[in-house]
């Protein structure tokens, strides 16, 4: 201590006051109310500021970790919704039917009562065309991310086409501009089913075949996927009637309705990989039956 | 050094003993701007040659003594430490050409004339009350507050204090 104020009073004024100020400081904040309480609420928003601050900084470098964590959840959650919408109660079965509400709690038995049929795998757009005859899209998971061919690609505004080629990073996928594609859809007001493809030019435009004619089809009508083609999963957008229904000239007991894809195939960027869990039974079942080798 | 602190010594036990029982009971029953703080009269009166870090220490003590009537814990005691660390600065500043000649004791009318010694009182209070409302409000929210308060203060504390020049004429 008196080391201390030899010190203070060799080196002059400057250091004397800056260090009994500091002392009064001290002295005002722990021993006056109002001055106390105004500084630690001045400290604390100080504080919290520079917290948030620090936040922001870390948040931002963390963005594509949070991306990455953000499309593998939706991943997951777009899983059970298709799930979900592919449960099936066994209503045969009077037990079934009279308990399942009051047992659905029950996680095991849910499982019994329902099967997973898809399993969803998130992935990045890196290729893409619109503006060719034949289009393609580029994904980042491939085989080593349990991708195969045949797997389905969904966005979470509507359809993004169908894996064909995988290699152990990446797979390529035939978009739904392009002219062999054919994806199974449905219309939402009578479940009635035909083929979407793509006759080229505007991206923006596809078609709908093989509605019946008896069906009365209106502008602004939706339209999902079937979930009959054991690619994608069944009641997920694939978008809506633009144009008033025309009668297919090839076909003449059927509309050719004109569609606008839910999806912006020119915007496309976080899809869905769908994998069928039960696609290899499907097959196996259509290859047995006569006339379908 | 004893004999020439002597004085400073009884200025210390008047001021704060004028400061606690009289002006603290006038500015409490007459209002919140009705201040006047004649103790740091006894560091304007410290004598001339004392170090700049010895000036601070004082006023600190006579600072806290006040504060302890005032129960502000610091508070009278960090504007003192301030005004004794400007005072070195304001008497600089008034300095006659050619330096101080080494006779004067305390920086007073008897030595230096009233008009230089006035306007050194007058920037020593302002300082020293600004800093006094600064710390006591503690937030520059009521800035103005803090203006009105050290203006008020400063011409009532003007007055007593030219009063009690005139009425001790402190020559050591």
């Amino acid at each position: 201590m008196i080391k201390l104020l030899q010190v203070l009073l060799r080196n002059g004024g400057l250091l004397t006051f800056v260090v009994v100020e500091i002392i009064c400081f001290f002295i005002v904040v722990q021993f006056n109310e109002r001055q106390g309480a105004i500084f630690s609420y001045s400290t604390g928003l100080w504080g919290g500021n520079l917290l948030q601050q620090r936040r922001k900084v870390a948040d931002y470098f963390s963005l594509q970790e949070q991306v990455d964590s953000l499309a593998a959840e939706n991943a997951r959650l777009q899983e059970i919704l298709a799930n979900r919408r592919m449960m099936q109660v066994p209503y045969r079965d009077t037990f079934y039917t009279i308990l399942y509400d009051s047992i659905s709690h029950i996680d095991s038995i849910r499982r019994r009562a329902t099967r997973p049929e898809f399993h969803f795998i998130a992935a990045k757009v890196v290729g893409n065309t619109v503006n060719n005859t034949n289009n393609w899209l580029i994904l980042n998971k491939g085989s080593d991310d349990g991708v195969k061919a045949d797997f389905g690609v969904v966005s979470a505004q509507g359809v993004g086409g169908i894996v064909r080629h995988v290699t152990p990073n990446f797979s390529m996928v035939m978009s739904p501009l392009h002219p062999e594609s054919r994806i199974s859809a449905k219309v939402k007001k009578y479940g009635a089913f035909g083929s979407l493809v793509w006759e080229g030019g505007d991206p923006e435009r596809m078609t709908l075949k093989f509605i019946p004619r008896h069906f009365n089809i209106s502008v602004g009508d939706t339209i999902l996927t079937s979930g009959l083609s054991s690619i994608f999963p069944n009641d997920h957008p694939v978008g809506t009637v633009i144009g008033a229904g025309e009668v297919d000239p090839e076909n003449p007991y059927f509309w050719r309705l004109l569609i606008k894809p839910s999806q912006d195939m020119t915007t496309i960027s976080h899809v869905y990989i769908v994998d069928n869990l039960f696609k290899t039974e499907i097959d196996s079942l259509i290859l047995k039956t006569p006339g379908n080798e | 050094m004893n004999s020439a602190l002597m004085p400073s010594v009884w200025r210390f036990v008047i001021l704060v003993a004028l400061q606690l029982l009289l002006l603290l009971q006038i500015s409490q029953s007459a209002g919140t701007y009705f201040n006047i703080l004649i103790y740091p009269l006894f560091i304007f009166f410290l004598p001339l040659r004392l170090a700049t870090p010895y000036a601070i220490l004082l006023g600190f003590a006579c600072g806290m003594a006040v504060d302890f009537g005032y129960s502000s814990p610091g508070v009278h005691a960090s504007a003192a430490v301030f005004s004794a660390f400007a005072r070195s600065f304001l008497f600089g500043f008034f300095e006659p050409k050619g330096g101080f000649s080494g006779k004067e004791n305390v920086f007073s009318p008897a030595y230096f004339g009233w008009a230089i010694f006035l306007q050194v009182l007058a920037a020593f209070l302002m300082l020293h009350l600004f800093w006094y409302f600064s710390v006591a409000e503690f937030t520059y929210v009521y800035f103005s507050t803090i203006l009105l308060k050290t203006l008020a203060a400063w011409v009532l504390t003007m007055i007593f204090a030219v009063f009690y020049t005139l009425l001790f004429n402190p020559k050591r």
